[in-house]
């Protein structure tokens, strides 16, 4: 009787925890998208906004962090309860990171409304779709423990590296075509490599599901895109 | 007694993120010297090798686990704890980005170098340099070392600056060059990132010492122009 009721508080718990996860998933999701239409419609108030919200995807991310460390010590979980916790630990990181990314593209506004503006690269919000579609199919995947999935996701991951291709072998053209826009095309490069970084960070949650469900921990091939022309 | 075994094993963890460290030191001064060289063998081996890495973080974390599980730890030792998982995956990563450096060698194999490679090696030494240095600061939980690490990170952005600036350049006046500089640029990108991830190690460092978490600006936040 005891041992059951054992295993509905820690599945009580671990459930709550990964709640956390979504929600601190949808904040991140969020900002990053916020941030990239601040970028096309050079909204510096909202830009502002998203920056200073940062702040709140860390806190969250250190109560899920302390919650998460706290159950380890407390319960004693082992086998998949363990891989689980010690996932969240590693997800939770990945996405607090991710909201950095957005945070990141909330100054770029900043920095360009600097500068004159310049054709602003249509692919920069698919991208970031892309992006963001790629990040809620892997906590998904990571909710149900889904493997299968978890091993498909990160082939999106050369959809958001297309983009990423593209929409700097633009910018490069624009800036042969008129040097003064040399920054402002950098800023904008820039915030087209945060998106891919975020991506990036999508496999680890991946590789993290294959753990749990697996015990085993892999390594996608983090590949480097060979460009061709 | 259990104070006795608790202070071995985070002594132990301790040595293990140290470690952990000296291989990815390693891994990506040699994935830099292996590109400037254009030595593919070595490049081969470099990529290899990184499995060795992602083995020792795993078992690090799995070590750092059952002691939270078994130790029960409070407070500051619990921060020790949480800040070795952070600190190992951080490294894990970075090993990747120097494995990425060998596979951008294999990758050029059969190309001639678009330019001698002067400020890429530079970056390297610096990151490496840095890196090691945070890793001290942070087995010796030194908050004061860990603040200041972040503040050079504006060396490997300058670096970083120079080597796109010149990359673009080239770009632009020969478009057929596309190809193999984006290859230079994304081998000075992952050091670039690298850098990046000492930044989280010395805030971490910071965390343990004081309990309070700060952020440093980082470059995926804070850019310059080039």
């Amino acid at each position: 009787m005891t041992e059951l009721k054992n295993r509905q508080t820690l599945d009580r718990l671990i459930k709550k925890l990964l709640d956390d996860i979504l929600v601190l998933g949808s904040m991140v999701e969020q900002a990053v998208v916020q941030a990239v239409v601040a970028l096309e419609k050079r909204d510096l108030s909202a830009a502002e906004r998203i920056y200073a919200g940062d702040v709140r995807i860390n806190k969250r991310r250190f109560q899920i962090e302390e919650d998460c460390l706290a159950m380890i010590a407390t319960q004693q979980p082992i086998a998949r309860d363990l891989r689980v916790l010690s996932s969240i630990l590693e997800v939770n990181t990945e996405l607090e990171r991710m909201g950095d990314y957005g945070k990141g593209i909330a100054r770029i506004v900043r920095e360009l409304d600097k500068f004159d503006p310049i054709p602003f690269p249509d692919e920069l919000p698919r991208m970031a779709a892309a992006a963001i579609d790629m990040l809620n199919k892997a906590l998904d995947a990571f909710l149900n423990v889904d493997e299968q999935a978890a091993r498909a996701i990160p082939e999106l991951d050369y959809e958001v590296d297309h983009f990423y291709d593209r929409i700097n072998r633009r910018l490069i053209k624009m800036v042969g075509k008129d040097r003064s826009i040399i920054d402002s095309a950098n800023y904008m490069m820039w915030a087209s490599h945060n998106l891919e970084r975020l991506a990036d960070r999508v496999t680890n949650i991946c590789e993290r599901t294959v753990f749990v469900a697996t015990g085993e921990m892999i390594e996608f091939g983090k590949h480097l895109t060979v460009y061709k022309s | 007694m259990t104070r006795d075994r608790l202070d071995r094993q985070l002594n132990q963890l301790r040595d293990d993120v140290l470690f952990i460290g000296s291989m990815v030191e390693q891994a990506t001064l040699a994935a830099v010297d292996a590109l400037k060289r254009r030595d593919v063998a070595a490049a081969r081996r470099i990529y290899a090798d990184d499995e060795k890495i992602n083995r020792k973080r795993f078992d690090t974390e799995s070590a750092a686990l059952i002691t939270i599980a078994t130790q029960q730890p409070m407070a500051h030792d619990l921060r020790i704890l949480a800040a070795v998982l952070e600190v190992i995956t951080e490294l894990e990563r970075m090993g990747d980005y120097a494995k990425g450096i060998a596979r951008i060698c294999i990758n050029v194999a059969d190309e001639p170098l678009l330019k001698p490679l002067v400020d890429i090696p530079k970056m390297a030494e610096k990151t490496v340099d840095m890196l090691h240095r945070a890793l001290e600061a942070f087995v010796r939980e030194d908050a004061a070392t860990a603040r200041l690490i972040p503040q050079e990170d504006d060396e490997i952005d300058d670096l970083f600056n120079a080597v796109q600036n010149e990359l673009v350049q080239i770009m632009i006046a020969d478009p057929t060059s596309v190809d193999r500089a984006n290859h230079l640029l994304w081998a000075a990108h992952n050091l670039e990132r690298m850098a990046d991830r000492v930044t989280n190690i010395c805030e971490r460092t910071v965390f343990i010492a004081t309990g309070e978490m700060t952020e440093f600006d980082r470059t995926d936040d804070e850019l310059t122009a080039m």
